[in-house]
């Protein structure tokens, strides 16, 4: 039996992983993703358990390199995306990202933004960072990814205040661009803040302990 | 005082080695690949450090770029990557050994317990 489900994450960290948890546990296994369509077959409730792992902060062979890692360890491994653009023969600029992972090519590591692990059940926690250290570096990668979010929103909304810029459009569409938007910033900051408050309190452990 | 004095110092040297890394290391005193050093290292500190595979995949890159260790074999071939310990990571090790050694027979001395 196979499910075909239609699904985009804003939050796609913990709301994916703690969704496709929640269909393990009703007994879906994930078979493939696609960029908002998923693909499960039925398995025993609770038999497998997922992670989301945030790698565009990797270069595209970096990333790949710590794939088939990941899959050495026994688990199975999924590319999965953060944007909704359907384009080939692109490059992007990703600011927040290290070394040539600011360089983000389509086909490459474009679209493929996230790992989605699965693994048995057997009990133990799926933690895949388990030192302070690489916690603190692991959350710092997507905290600056929304930083720069953030950052380009913002752009975004101071230019819908430039007089000129939007002047081929009708007055509705400016306010509705206006509050769309600041909606969506806004939304990033806050989870901006979440995270930086996360390292912080990370960082404040890692004076004493390890 | 005297303490932080030392605690400054040991930082600037490069002392001490965090354990995942030191762990890490312990396991690669034989070819390991990445699963292989996750069970001895849950085995051998009778499962109190469980390491997750991002943690190591970064320890493991860590020690390549320190060349502390070395690929085995050849790279060529799909299978599991394997790795060793190199003369540097030797010295390491052993360096740290040798410091942890002293805060061990410090605190037998001020705790108390075993003779040294």
């Amino acid at each position: 039996m196979t499910k075909v489900v239609l699904r985009y994450f804003f939050d796609f960290m913990e709301g994916q992983e703690k969704w496709l948890n929640r269909m393990a546990h009703k007994g879906y296994r994930l078979k493939r993703c696609g960029r908002m369509v998923y693909l499960f077959e039925s398995c025993q409730p609770n038999e497998y358990e997922y992670a989301v792992e945030f790698v565009a902060d990797k270069s595209y062979s970096k990333s790949k390199d710590y794939r088939q890692f990941l899959e050495d360890m026994g688990f199975r491994t999924f590319t999965k995306n953060i944007n909704l653009n359907f384009s080939l023969g692109k490059v992007r600029w990703r600011p927040y990202a290290r070394g040539m992972g600011q360089i983000a090519t389509s086909p490459g590591g474009f679209n493929r933004e996230l790992l989605i692990l699965e693994k048995k059940r057997d009990g133990k926690p799926f933690q895949l960072h388990t030192d302070l250290d690489d916690l603190i570096s692991s959350y710092r990668a997507f905290r600056n990814s929304y930083f720069w979010a953030v950052i380009c929103l913002l752009g975004l909304f101071a230019a819908t205040f430039v007089p000129g810029i939007f002047a081929y459009s009708s007055a509705l569409w400016r306010y509705v661009a206006k509050i769309l938007v600041g909606v969506l910033a806004a939304s990033f900051i806050i989870s901006t803040i979440k995270y930086s408050m996360i390292i912080g309190g990370l960082k404040k452990e890692s004076r004493t302990n390890e | 005082m005297i303490e932080g004095v030392i605690l400054i110092r040991d930082n600037i040297k490069g002392g001490a080695l965090t354990e995942t890394t030191f762990l890490v290391l312990l396991a690669f005193y034989k070819p390991n690949h990445g699963y292989g050093i996750m069970q001895f290292i849950e085995r051998e500190t009778n499962g109190r450090v469980v390491l997750g595979a991002g943690t190591l995949y970064g320890a493991i890159n860590t020690l390549l770029k320190k060349k502390w260790i070395m690929p085995v074999g050849n790279e060529n071939i799909k299978n599991k990557k394997e790795y060793i310990i190199t003369d540097i990571g030797r010295k390491a090790a052993e360096e740290e050994r040798k410091r942890i050694g002293e805060i061990w027979r410090l605190a037998t001395k001020i705790i108390g317990g075993e003779t040294v």
